[in-house]
């Protein structure tokens, strides 16, 4: 368990599978002995909220929820984006490089490779029109709904809108972007002929089942904490009569 | 998912909402009811079916006769011991529950006993795994993973292109995966088809 007065090193001492986060909340290393409550401080970051996120993201079996909803729409719509960013210029370019590593070194068939390199093409347009769905449509509208709700009176016109779109909706058609990477897993462990070069197949299987995991955790602060807060607020929205 | 139905049966109320709060953490678990004595508990297993039962050694032993007269009761019973696991207390009754936990052990040994007890409880996957895709999905999943266009399917299954055309969106719906490239490997990793199918193959 991560608490305020723990120092910043020991978090990434004793949970190195944390490193990930950081970035995300803007925090380079060099932190000395300052407290993870300093550090968050001196970078402007909500302690509360690195806290709520770290600790999640360590127990396995915390599902996310009841501690995020003290939190605005807004902290977590931010912590959603940078999410999206470290996917997008981070992860999936680093996973990807080393594919084609492994495959350019490989004694795989033309044909096989083109198995391989085309799933994760294809997965990358998937993994990109999912992102760029949430960046331009839903987290907008989620941050408009959360301002709206600020106002003494909801302008008519976002009320209009809201009586024709829920974000049930885009629950609904929101897919699991971790299942296609798990497919690959199992394909290279099981199916495809054995690479030569183990170290660097270890590497992409590690980057994997990392890329995974965050990706479940990040889906679920989207299904159990974002659609469910979003949801109880319009529906406040739509409930709340005119002011007289 | 469906998610298995707990009722609790422990004496001390300290224990009872500490195991609350570890079995509120996992997922597919539903707490159907606590109890802190042998009576109560008895009257609801007489008329209502439960996943699992954890219980105290002392409710376990004042209720004896109920475990013992109901078939296949002590199969989802997980019996409280107190102390350690290896250091064995002895209970009053010579019956015995099939799992055990034991108060010292740590959360983590306790989430994995459960873990354990979810997943025999799960009904068994099938080796090939269509259970979500029809016979008649399976066979043009198949194709596409052959690398038939929807016109060559639709020939050789004597189907119009339409009709081809909406199982494939059906498929894509249920599996949630849209690209040929990702039903191929889908069909591959879910043994519809072997690689050698699918790489061997002369492009058509
Ligand atoms: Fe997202
Ligand atoms: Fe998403």
């Amino acid at each position: 368990m991560i608490t305020r007065q723990l120092p910043m090193y020991r978090v990434v001492t004793d949970h190195p599978q944390l490193l990930p986060l950081f970035p995300r909340f803007n925090l380079k290393l060099g932190f000395g002995e300052k407290s993870v409550e300093q550090v968050c401080k001196d970078h402007g970051v909500n302690v509360d909220f690195f806290l709520e996120i770290a600790n999640a993201y360590l127990d396995e079996l915390y599902v996310p929820g009841e501690g995020l909803s003290f939190f605005s729409l807004g902290t977590v719509v931010n912590y959603i984006l940078s999410t999206h960013n470290y996917y997008m210029d981070i992860a999936l370019p680093g996973v990807e490089e080393k594919i084609h590593l492994l495959m350019d070194g490989s004694a795989l068939s033309e044909k096989e490779i083109a198995l391989v390199t085309g799933f994760f093409n294809d997965y990358k347009k998937d993994f990109l029109a999912h992102i760029s769905q949430e960046d331009q449509h839903i987290l907008p509208y989620v941050l408009e709904l959360e301002r709206q709700s600020t106002l003494e009176r909801t302008d008519p016109e976002f009320l209009q809108k809201l009586r024709s779109y829920s974000i049930r909706e885009f629950e609904k058609e929101h897919d699991r972007l971790e299942t296609s990477l798990e497919h690959l897993s199992t394909l290279i462990i099981k199916y495809l002929p054995p690479f030569d070069d183990l170290q660097l197949c270890h590497q992409v299987l590690n980057d994997l089942a990392a890329l995974v995991k965050d990706l479940v955790d990040h889906a679920d602060v989207e299904d159990k904490v974002l659609i469910p807060r979003v949801a109880e607020l319009e529906e406040k929205l739509l409930n709340t009569p005119f002011p007289g | 998912m469906r998610r298995s139905g707990f009722i609790l049966a422990i004496d001390s109320y300290l224990v009872r909402k500490g195991m609350v709060s570890i079995l509120n953490r996992m997922n597919g678990i539903a707490i159907l009811k606590e109890f802190g004595t042998a009576e109560p508990l008895i009257s609801y297993l007489k008329n209502q079916s439960v996943d699992f039962i954890i219980i105290s050694q002392s409710i376990f032993d004042n209720s004896a006769d109920l475990f013992i007269n109901y078939p296949g009761l002590l199969e989802k019973t997980i019996l409280l011991k107190e102390g350690h696991s290896g250091k064995e207390t002895p209970g009053d009754s010579n019956i015995q529950a099939y799992t055990s936990i034991h108060l010292m052990e740590e959360k983590e040994k306790i989430v994995w006993k459960i873990r354990g007890l979810l997943d025999q409880n799960a009904p068994k996957k099938i080796e090939v795994h269509t259970a979500e895709l029809s016979p008649r999905e399976t066979t043009i999943i198949r194709l596409v993973s052959m690398g038939l266009t929807n016109r060559q399917i639709a020939d050789k299954l004597f189907l119009s292109a339409h009709t081809v055309m909406t199982h494939r969106k059906n498929i894509s719906g249920k599996l949630g995966i849209k690209s040929v490239s990702g039903l191929t490997v889908y069909a591959i990793v879910n043994n519809i088809i072997t690689i050698e199918e699918v790489t061997s193959k002369p492009a058509q």
